[in-house]
């Protein structure tokens, strides 16, 4: 018998607590379920709540006597999409076996994918709706539960009208959810709904959409098996996408390639690279004008790429002519012989390939470092073919799908944006009138505004009410699968969130969003299942679609995603009639989607998301052809991801997982497209050019792309995007079916010339395009210079809390300004930070941990993860330790310069050079402690996670990047001491 | 029959803890018992490498050795293997172990061990394969379905090899002729004594 | 379509030029790594090996223990306890035996010389013997739990089967791990007790000269406890301590040391508890059947007269002068009463 032993003599005492329910360990899973039953009996009497509801999680040894169901479903944490593949029993989730067909992960997992069988166990999952009462927690059921947040929410979109709700979801939906969240948002009448990429790729949108057309990963995961080159930059998928490491390593392995990490830290992943570059934190632009300038001074850049496909790079060039050897070291202390080495080998050893991640987009300069980036490749014309490419690693299962449909500020679904087309666009997909939208809105410049972002909620709730742009301040707010301690200057948050009328949390746990605050009534939680518990489809950081089947049924009364919101929907309906509000939700809204007793069927919602996806290619992926590829994927190439010769006819041809864009209608059967803009395929096989998106010239030069086309175009130049007037000038208009040319007189009438690519709902323009060998969305230039961004070129600015004051006056920040509709003060910040800075004389940077994700409350609540990581904890250098008398592992007080006076958080210290002098770094995942204070007993009883720790954000500072309002998490500035 | 071996390619592990949480996931192994671990040596310097280390099932097994009271027996597969009913949680094969492999739940007070848990190779225990009985003592058996130790199935990089040791000794050797370096097998020495030859 | 370009906040800023000022110091300032490479891990692997140390790092799990990638140390502690460990036991323990066996035959018992006087005086009180004898037999229980696990498996399992043979190890463990605690506890009141009477002296010097009267003829002087039995008292009392201290080590694994001392610990606690196991083996056989009327002192307490005078002439003139006379045993009839 495996008993517990309960090792750990530091932990102990903290861990005892937690320890309860682990008793005993995984195997006496019945003991458990006694605890947990005898629990919920002592409730169910309280509450006079049958217990039948409640579906208890069960496990135990698989019997090899009965049968076993395999389901597939993918990976709930990173973005890589790992395939699992479930063992069932009885409804029971019994095993997990390594997915060998997978052409992502073949088989492998790191220590989350290999341990999210415990996720549906669910020994600190939320079990029951429950509320806070006079600041005690108490169950209650699904329908008063959701009768009383519709009540709520109608009250205040009564008296403060729609904006004053906030709808924050979560790149944990499936694409569907992610749809139905953003669908939700519209008909509600705000904008302000956002979700986990404000904070973690909001940045690499916009500025690689602002360089080439789309805002994604343009090539995959398995194409770095081709590179030659591969620079880290800004990321350390070691522990961020550790299966990622396979291809990246295979790479380096198959072609000897160079692996070239650049980092203020020594990451595992900087532990395989053959070159490595610690910088100072926040200064990624200088670095990459750094290496521009001995590209250009060496004449290193592909000048017939740059010719054919780039706008603007001359602007580069007199810019990087500033950032001569000397003076980038002088700001980030790299010596410039280093810096030739990689430019060189960037440049001349190709294909190269630019992985980032956070450390690049997390910063006052992301976009800015995102286009430097950008522009590296673009010079060296490494875009758009094998091997090369911009590969962006996102960071949750699904937070590249949700940011595509739409969980965004500033956009409807798949990058329409706000503007009235955009709108009208949806309201013909969803068959409701423009008219009727609109008048769901406080305005029409309401409905047009970008609506307050993630990183701003609480200066929402608690600035003055003239500083907010909208009717009202925010006053309720509604959390999907999100972690409250994922913002920066938490401090701030939790006055917001005191001051808030209604608080929603949907989520498999409680979340710190639970605990953070001080509140005592209007809190409500409800308990969501996992993706594991649900259908749907979600899209891998390669923009690949994968579908994942149900594994179980919901355990205990959670829900999903999609019941939960036709629910919530009906509830809002009864709330309105009785608020006499002539609004109504559920019978729009659901209007073309099928719902089985109260849950709206995935299938039917992705059916809609193809209706309407044209301007993001994500009408070709039907649920039929994505569960095809699911059955099917041995059948796909390692590398190429291409359905291999002996596949079966229905996805011949077809790339692993359709990644958009997969253009045109399902029967089109366009294989999708694996590596954006690469001019080496006809469009109809997956090839591309950069996207017509900016106009066709600026200021007399030409923005479409010169003698460069993809194989087989028939124009063989550039050319703008395609719309009725562009095909009836090519003489094409014809092509169009009867059939199309009727759907586009139906929705377009005598305005016919100006429906496109990305509003012809026939998708016609789209096939006529492509059957020409054209890309729907025209040929033009990247552009070098983005002159719609505050920073047309990349300029060095110092971070708001800098260590190099002398530097200030050089490379200040962005004037104040205002966005988002809310002040943006990062200049008056800096100017009074550069005062406080010899107080807090270490850099703080934060970063991700391989056993955790995210806020954490999820995989802190696994006891096989958080056996793992303990402790939060701080990695200093040795020399800062030794200075401050800090041993390893002994206890330090850090404190910020933005915490309240006398406040500190205090965590464990790491002695490490992993961390140059002058350096500390944090994991961002820990919560449940703040600023010293222990918040186990918040949590409703049975639901707080194993581990709890003080989170890296009450120490961070405020910050914002000019474009998206990106919290700045990557440098900031601490001072630390022995506890 | 088959000669077992575990393979560990430093120059592939990047401690991504994947092998210890399947093995949690598939023995069900509890909170304190680690019969995989990952430790990084060098750690934050250059020359920085992880290696995924568990019982190596030894030749000749210094536990087997040392074991006061006999307990445990090499399958025909050279899996080194023992008997929970017969352990008395001496500690000596912890002594004796050059892996610090074995893993004593606590019982009782101040720290006395109950029986020793290890890594089974997922090979289960003495008693009849896959009944509930093995699971519960020892987790399950995947040798006997014909499947490898899941810690190597799952390696996210594939830097931990299982199986028989020649055909992972080639695997290992073809690796290190494509990349042009290698740290060597780990542990192969110690407990093989044997390393790979390139 | 402008619309779908993606809705972002246009702003253009005015960078705003600044001149540069010239302050090198550089919070944060990388350096970097680039030579001095550190030897890689199959150099360290080997280094470490052919330097004997272990090879650890970093780990996050709070056993520290497992931070010991690998101990080839364990090598050297299984050669200690399979074959050194066995032959000193075995010589120790066997040798011990022989040598009893070969006094008997060559001398024989001990005996009162004059025969039993019938007057006892008392030797050791209450107190002593009680503490004796926790002593003796938790010593005795720990020496049979801990010698067979060196070696019950050659000698004991073939005999009663593995089953059973793992029952008796396993309440062996038990009775070692507990009976640890009032071995110790008599140990520190052994010494409490009796180490008044067992500070060495010029005296000890020529008992052992005169081989304490077992060898050879002679009648050396002794005070309450001849040098013999300090002897005794103090590998009791030094042996105990170090076994004790060893096996708490032993007995709360880790919390004290490492792997390296849990090893050396287990060394010195086997090594010299069979040293004691053999002494006491002595110490046994000369206490009971080895010599006539000495078991009465532990047993009793009371001890011949003459038998005290014989072994402890000084003893027993000090005694007899704090005038605690000697007394006849209670069933003894007054002298010249016949």
């Amino acid at each position: 018998m495996l008993i517990k032993r309960s090792e750990a003599r530091a932990g102990k005492q903290r861990l005892a607590a937690a320890y309860q329910g682990l008793s005993s360990g995984g195997l006496d899973r019945r003991a458990f379920l006694k605890q947990a039953g005898v629990t919920g009996v002592g409730l169910a009497a309280l509450g006079a709540i049958p217990l039948t509801t409640v579906r208890p999680a069960q496990a135990g040894p698989m019997n090899h006597a009965q049968p076993v169901t395999r389901v597939k479903n993918i990976c709930t944490h990173c973005s890589v999409g790992c395939t699992v593949t479930a063992e069932v029993q009885n409804g029971v989730w019994v095993g997990q076996e390594p997915t060998w067909e997978s052409p992502i992960n073949r088989g492998t997992h790191c220590a989350k994918g290999a341990a999210v069988r415990e996720l549906v166990h669910g020994d600190r999952r939320l079990k029951y709706p429950m509320k806070l009462v006079g600041g005690q927690w108490q169950r209650m059921s699904w329908d008063q539960a959701l009768d009383e947040i519709a009540d709520k929410l109608m009250a205040v979109r009564q008296a403060s009208g729609p904006d004053s709700t906030f709808w924050l979801g979560s790149a944990k939906f499936s694409n569907e959810g992610a749809y139905l969240y953003r669908k939700f948002a519209a008909f509600m009448g705000t904008n302000s709904v956002d979700h986990q990429a404000r904070i973690c790729h909001s940045t690499t949108v916009a500025g690689v959409a602002n360089t080439w057309g789309y805002g994604a990963m343009t090539n995959s995961y398995n194409d770095i098996r081709n590179s030659k080159t591969i620079m880290i930059m800004g990321g350390n998928p070691a522990e961020a996408h550790p299966v990622s490491l396979q291809h990246v390593l295979a790479g380096k392995e198959i072609n000897r390639a160079n692996m070239i990490v650049i980092d203020p830290r020594f990451t595992r992943t900087a532990a395989h690279a053959t070159e490595y570059v610690r910088i100072r934190p926040g200064t990624d632009i200088p670095i990459i004008w750094g290496i521009l300038w001995h590209i250009f001074e060496n004449g290193w850049e592909d000048k017939e790429f740059i010719r054919q496909r780039v706008y603007g790079m001359d602007d580069v060039r007199a810019e990087v002519a500033k950032w001569n050897p000397a003076e980038v070291e002088r700001v980030t202390g790299v010596p410039g012989a280093q810096l030739r080495s990689v430019a060189e080998k960037f440049a001349t050893q190709k294909p190269s390939t630019l992985i980032w991640c956070m450390g690049a987009t997390q910063k006052t300069v992301g976009t800015a470092n995102v286009r430097a980036f950008s522009i590296l490749l673009l010079a060296t014309g490494n875009v758009g073919g094998d091997g090369n490419g911009a590969n962006i690693f996102r960071g949750h299962c699904n937070v590249q799908g949700a940011t595509d449909l739409g969980l965004d500020v500033t956009s409807l679904p798949l990058y329409y944006g706000l503007a009235e087309g955009a709108w009208k666009h949806w309201s013909r997909v969803w068959e409701v009138s423009y008219e009727s939208l609109l008048a769901r809105f406080d305005s029409k410049a309401m409905m047009e505004a970008p609506g307050i972002p993630t990183t701003r909620y609480f200066d929402a709730v608690t600035l003055p009410k003239d500083q907010v742009q909208q009717r009202d301040n925010t006053k309720a707010m509604v959390v999907f699968g999100h972690g409250g301690n994922t913002v920066t200057r938490m401090p701030d948050a939790v006055k917001g969130l005191e001051k808030l009328d209604l608080l929603v949390v949907a989520d498999p746990h409680p979340t710190t969003f639970a605990v953070l605050a001080n509140r005592r009534d209007n809190t409500y939680l409800l308990p969501i299942c996992t993706q594991f518990e649900c259908d749907g489809s979600r899209t891998a950081s390669n923009r690949s679609i994968q579908w994942g089947y149900q594994v179980v049924k919901p355990i205990f009364e959670s829900k999903t995603d999609y019941e939960v919101m036709y629910r919530l929907a009906g509830a809002l309906d009864k709330a309105a009639e009785k608020r006499n509000m002539p609004v109504r939700f559920q019978a729009e809204m659901f209007k073309n989607i099928e719902v089985r007793g109260q849950e709206p069927v995935a299938e039917s919602i992705l059916r809609e998301i193809n209706r309407g996806g044209w301007s993001t290619g994500y009408t070709g992926q039907s649920p039929e052809r994505l569960k095809l590829h699911m059955q099917h994927q041995d059948k796909f190439d390692l590398v190429t991801l291409r359905a291999k010769a002996d596949a079966p006819a229905e996805i011949a041809n077809d790339f692993y997982g359709l990644p958009w864009p997969c253009w045109g209608t399902p029967e089109m059967r366009h294989p999708g497209t694996h590596i954006l803009y690469n001019t080496n395929l006809p469009v109809k096989d997956g090839g591309g050019t950069f996207r017509a998106r900016f106009g066709l010239e600026r200021n007399g030069v030409s923005l479409l792309a010169d003698g460069s086309y993809s194989k087989d175009s028939q124009i063989q130049d550039g050319y703008p995007e395609f719309t009725v007037a562009v095909l009836k000038r090519l003489g094409w208009f014809d092509d169009l079916t009867a059939a199309e040319k009727a759907s586009l007189e139906r929705h377009f009438g005598a305005n016919i010339d100006s429906a496109s690519w990305s509003t012809d709902l026939s998708g016609g323009i789209q096939r006529v395009a492509i059957a020409h060998g054209c890309i729907p969305f025209g040929n033009g230039k990247a552009r070098a210079n983005a002159w719609n961004l505050p920073d047309p070129v990349p300029v060095h600015r110092e971070p708001i809390y800098t260590p190099r004051t002398d530097l200030i006056a050089q490379y200040p920040t962005l004037p104040d300004r205002r966005a988002f509709r809310l002040p943006h003060l990062g200049q008056s910040v800096q100017n009074r930070a550069k005062d406080l800075a010899p107080n807090f004389p270490i850099i703080l940077t934060s970063g991700r941990l391989v056993e955790y994700e995210g806020g954490g409350e999820e995989t802190r609540s696994n006891k096989w993860l958080a056996e793992l990581q303990q402790d939060m904890f701080v990695e200093i250098n040795p020399r800062d330790a030794a200075a401050r008398n800090i041993r390893d592992g002994a206890w330090v007080l850090v404190n910020g310069p933005e915490m309240p006076q006398g406040k500190a958080t205090r965590m464990k210290a790491l002695v490490t050079e992993r961390v140059g002098p002058g350096v500390a770094w944090m994991p961002f995942h820990f919560a449940g402690w703040f600023m010293q204070e222990d918040q186990r007993s918040k949590y409703p009883q049975g639901t707080d996670p194993i581990v709890l720790g003080e989170s890296v954000n009450a120490v961070t500072t405020y910050g914002y990047d000019p474009v998206t309002f990106m919290q700045e998490t990557k440098v900031t500035l601490c001072q630390i001491r022995a506890a | 029959m088959a000669r077992m071996k575990f393979l560990l390619d430093a120059e592939r592990c990047i401690e991504c803890n994947a092998c210890v949480t399947a093995c949690k996931n598939e023995h069900e192994v509890p909170w304190g018992i680690n019969r995989r671990r990952v430790v990084t040596i060098n750690d934050g310097k250059p020359g920085e490498r992880s290696i995924s280390m568990a019982c190596m099932h030894c030749t000749d097994a210094p536990c087997a050795a040392v074991c006061p009271v006999s307990c445990f027996y090499t399958t025909a597969d050279a899996v080194v293997l023992h008997d929970k009913d017969l352990c008395i949680g001496c500690g000596y094969c912890f002594y004796a172990c050059p892996f610090g492999a074995p893993q004593y739940p606590r019982v009782g007070n101040f720290g006395s061990r109950g029986k020793m848990d290890k890594c089974t190779y997922c090979a289960g225990g003495p008693q009849a394969d896959n009944i509930e009985a093995e699971y519960v003592q020892y987790g399950s058996n995947r040798l006997a379905e014909g499947k490898l130790p899941l810690c190597a199935e799952m390696c996210s990089t594939k830097a931990l090899l299982a199986g028989d040791g020649q055909v992972i000794a080639q695997i290992y050797r073809e690796r290190v002729q494509k990349r042009g370096y290698g740290s060597g097998a780990w542990g192969w020495r110690t407990a093989y004594r044997e390393t790979v030859a390139i | 379509m402008r619309a779908l370009v993606l809705a972002l906040v246009l702003i253009v800023a005015a960078p705003v030029a600044g001149h540069a000022q010239t302050n090198p110091q550089v919070s944060g300032t990388p350096t970097n790594p680039t030579s001095m490479l550190p030897p890689v891990a199959d150099e360290l692997e080997v280094i470490k090996a052919l330097q004997g140390g272990r090879v650890a790092g970093r780990i996050t799990i709070p056993d520290q223990q497992a931070a010991n990638l690998i101990q080839p140390q364990g090598r050297s502690w299984r050669d200690f306890h399979n074959v050194t460990l066995a032959w000193v036991g075995g010589v120790a323990v066997l040798g011990m035996l022989g040598i009893l066996v070969l006094f008997r035959l060559s001398k024989g018992r001990v005996p009162i010389e004059g025969g039993a006087s019938g007057r006892t005086i008392q030797r050791f009180n209450g107190l002593e013997r009680a503490n004796h004898w926790m002593v003796a037999s938790t010593f005795i229980i720990l020496a049979l739990s801990g010698l067979n696990l060196t070696f019950g498996r050659h000698i004991l399992l073939p005999l009663v089967g593995p089953e059973a043979f793992t029952a008796i190890s396993q309440w062996g463990k038990y009775a070692h791990n507990f009976l640890a605690f009032p071995f110790t506890l008599g140990l520190v009141l052994m010494l409490l007790l009796w180490v008044k009477d067992n500070i060495p002296n010029g005296r000890d010097v020529k008992w052992l000269a005169q081989g304490g009267g077992l060898i050879g003829n002679a009648h050396p002087d002794s005070e309450r406890f001849n040098a013999g039995q300090k002897g005794i008292f103090w590998i009791t009392i030094l042996g105990g301590a170090a076994v004790a201290v060893t096996g708490y080590m032993l007995v709360f694994p880790f919390f004290f040391t490492d792997i390296a001392g849990m090893q050396l610990s287990h060394i010195i606690h086997s090594i010299v508890s069979v040293l004691m196991i053999a002494v006491m083996l002595a110490h046994i056989y000369i206490g009971s059947v080895g010599m006539e009327g000495a078991s009465a002192a532990m047993t009793t307490g009371q001890v011949d007269l003459n038998w005290a005078k014989q072994h402890h002439n000084l003893w027993v003139e000090r005694e007899l002068a704090k005038g605690r006379a000697a007394e006849p045993p209670a069933s003894a009839k007054p002298a010249g009463a016949d």
